[in-house]
């Protein structure tokens, strides 16, 4: 009988192509977005490879000064002095790094600039992040304890320095000093790790950064556990309540946030900087209810759809009863066309965001990207057009299946 | 074989109710062809089609074979459609997206018969129409009498004992009309019993007895 159902289906969708074409891309488009948006989502919130730790890790990469009583605020990324002062020595943090934000920087070689983004980073930084080396090594505590000019550059980086050749063992004159080349690591587009250079952050042409409150870091803070988070981040409140300012008359008030990935975009996108609460369950809310919202409207298209074609087809239906098919066996039918239809569309749908993916990568819209297909994201996609298929086409056609014969042959209107 | 005891039908739309049948009582013996006449609205369809089990009656009792049809189960009902019964109706009603052969094996899908047996007995029965060269058609590539002839075949594949006929006849000119005739008639001479509604004294002169109706009662 399967057989049977599955070859009304492919004679049936061959003969009605539009229907079937319209179905299918219905079904096809909504995923393929689905499946490219939560893949650059879970890029961003929830990553594999070099920040595959992010489950375990919290990351400060601003904080607020406060007076409120003269009304000034300043809002910015760390000093390195925040790090060393009030957050590595927190008890529960396993791992605490320092890393500057990408600086723009002049490279020069063979009479050519080439302006690029350099991090400085300290040891804890290469211990806490899983770069994947693909030539050389990265810096050690020693090179970064010793003040080495020793120099990282990303895949894409050093071929566009050096070509074919091997970077590792070259020179290169960054910003006026110059670096030897030590390590070549593989491309990434990640908050903590995104940049095209690395160099120990004792490579500063002065020391000053060491004493500053104010300055160009994040901090990377690696728990034994996620479990840890509360403690750590009732530690850092305790550190940063004897947070001492170089002017305590203008400024009396630090406030800093350990953040998920998560967290800290929804603290950036909703400005919740002077809370604790970050807004990260209003920010998961709104994405899931515009992607819901983004479903819907294909999902009541194809409800539609499929309601007036089985409308269309009770004359079939009021037929096949008239010659002996039962109630079961008619859905039986339908539900094998409907599934049908889902499964092509759905594998369609993936092929189409697999491709689509592919091409963001390989295009450099967005450099670095590197994204994989959530198969989670997949399988609840095809559920959903699964039941929205199944209501559309199941429920109409079980109700003109439950009519006597007569009623269905003359077109069913109620 | 059939025998209907006080059946009534009622319609009802909107505020109006129609008395479409009324107190009938009728009995078909096997291998009998019977005809069923009366003007337009009188009833005949509704009448046929609650022999066919394709519609239900307000009140009255259906015997089939000596069975009294009480409270049957759905796929009790369709397998009764399914193994006694053959319908044509005056419009067709073929499956446009289904291609000739397909329609005519349609019954048998619904019975437990390899494939290949199945398009076996398809292909008998539309060569008995004179239509195997039209097999691979679609329905809406073919005239009128030849959709009806189809239809002849696909009523006739499952070898039911009862045909029932609506205005086979009805929607075609008087040369097909009277080419489905005559494979009623042959039909009934092999030994299957038909009930056919008809406009057309001169086809129901074919039949062994006519049935009328007026204004859903039996008149004799
Ligand atoms: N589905 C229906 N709803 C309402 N009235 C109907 C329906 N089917 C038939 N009728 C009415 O029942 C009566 C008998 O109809 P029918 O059996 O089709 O007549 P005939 O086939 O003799 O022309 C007619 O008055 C018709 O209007
Ligand atoms: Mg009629």
């Amino acid at each position: 009988m399967l057989k049977n159902y599955l070859l009304i289906a492919w004679r049936i969708a061959l003969q009605r192509k539009l229907f079937t074409v319209i179905n299918l891309l219905c079904i096809s488009l909504t995923l393929l977005v689905l499946l490219v948006l939560t893949a650059l989502l879970e890029n961003t919130f929830a990553p594999t490879g070099v920040e595959g730790k992010s489950p375990r890790m919290l990351q400060i990469v601003t904080m607020v000064s406060l007076n409120e009583e003269k009304g000034n605020f300043r809002h910015g990324p760390l000093g390195y002095k925040v790090i060393t002062d009030y957050i590595k020595p927190l008890p529960s943090a396993e791992l605490v790094a320092a890393v500057s934000m990408p600086e723009s920087a002049s490279v020069y070689q063979q009479g050519r600039i080439t302006d690029l983004l350099l991090r400085r980073a300290d040891a804890a930084y290469w211990q806490i992040l899983d770069f994947e080396v693909l030539d050389g090594r990265v810096p050690t505590a020693e090179d970064v304890a010793a003040g080495r000019f020793v120099l990282v550059l990303n895949q894409s980086t050093a071929t566009q320095l050096f070509g074919k050749q091997s970077a590792v063992g070259q020179q290169l004159n960054v910003g006026g000093q110059q670096f030897t080349v030590i390590g070549v690591v593989a491309d990434v587009l990640q908050l903590n790790s995104f940049a095209d250079m690395w160099a120990p952050v004792s490579t500063y042409p002065s020391s000053d950064y060491q004493h500053q409150l104010w300055g160009n870091f994040s901090a990377l803070i690696l728990a034994r556990s996620a479990a840890d988070f509360p403690a750590l981040r009732q530690e850092l409140a305790t550190a940063v309540a004897g947070f001492k300012f170089d002017d305590p008359l203008k400024w009396q008030e630090a406030k800093i946030w350990a953040d998920s990935k998560l967290e800290f975009f929804a603290r950036m996108l909703l400005q919740n900087q002077t809370e604790p609460e970050s807004g990260a369950a209003s920010l998961l809310l709104l994405i899931s209810l515009l992607m819901l919202l983004f479903m819907l409207l294909p999902a009541l298209n194809l409800v539609n759809l499929n309601t007036g074609r089985m409308m269309e087809r009770s004359t079939e239906i009021g037929v096949r009863k008239a010659f002996g098919a039962s109630r079961q066996q008619l859905i039986g039918q339908f539900l094998v066309e409907n599934l049908l239809l889902c499964c092509v569309g759905g594998l369609l749908g993936l092929a189409m965001a697999a491709g689509t993916l592919e091409l963001i990568e390989q295009s450099g819209v967005i450099p670095y990207l590197q994204v994989e297909i959530n198969l989670t994201v997949f399988a609840l996609g095809m559920v959903i057009s699964m039941v929205f298929g199944l209501l559309s086409g199941i429920i109409p056609a079980w109700r003109i299946a439950k009519l006597d014969p007569v009623h269905a042959l003359k077109g069913a209107r109620r | 074989m059939i025998k209907l005891s006080a059946i009534s039908k009622n319609y009802q739309t909107d505020k109006v109710q129609t008395r479409a049948l009324d107190n009938i009582n009728l009995q078909v013996q096997a291998g009998e062809f019977v005809s069923i006449m009366g003007p337009s609205g009188c009833g005949k369809s509704t009448l046929l089609n609650i022999i066919g089990l394709l519609d239900r009656p307000a009140s009255g009792q259906i015997e089939i074979n000596g069975q009294l049809l009480g409270k049957y189960s759905d796929s009790q009902v369709a397998k009764l459609r399914n193994q006694t019964f053959g319908f044509i109706f005056q419009s067709f009603h073929l499956i446009n997206e289904l291609r000739v052969i397909d329609n005519v094996e349609l019954p048998l899908l619904y019975r437990k018969m390899p494939a290949a047996e199945r398009r076996a007995k398809a292909k008998a029965a539309l060569e008995k129409v004179g239509l195997t060269a039209r097999m691979e058609h679609f329905p809406n590539q073919l005239s009128g009498g030849q959709q009806q002839r189809v239809a002849i075949a696909r009523a006739m594949v499952g070898e039911p004992q009862i045909l029932l006929a609506d205005e086979p006849t009805g929607n075609l000119d008087s040369q097909m009309g009277a080419e489905v005739m005559s494979q009623l008639l042959a039909l009934n001479q092999a030994g299957t019993t038909i009930v056919m509604v008809t406009h057309n004294e001169q086809e129901a002169k074919h039949s062994n007895r006519i049935v009328r109706v007026f204004d859903g009662q039996l008149v004799q």
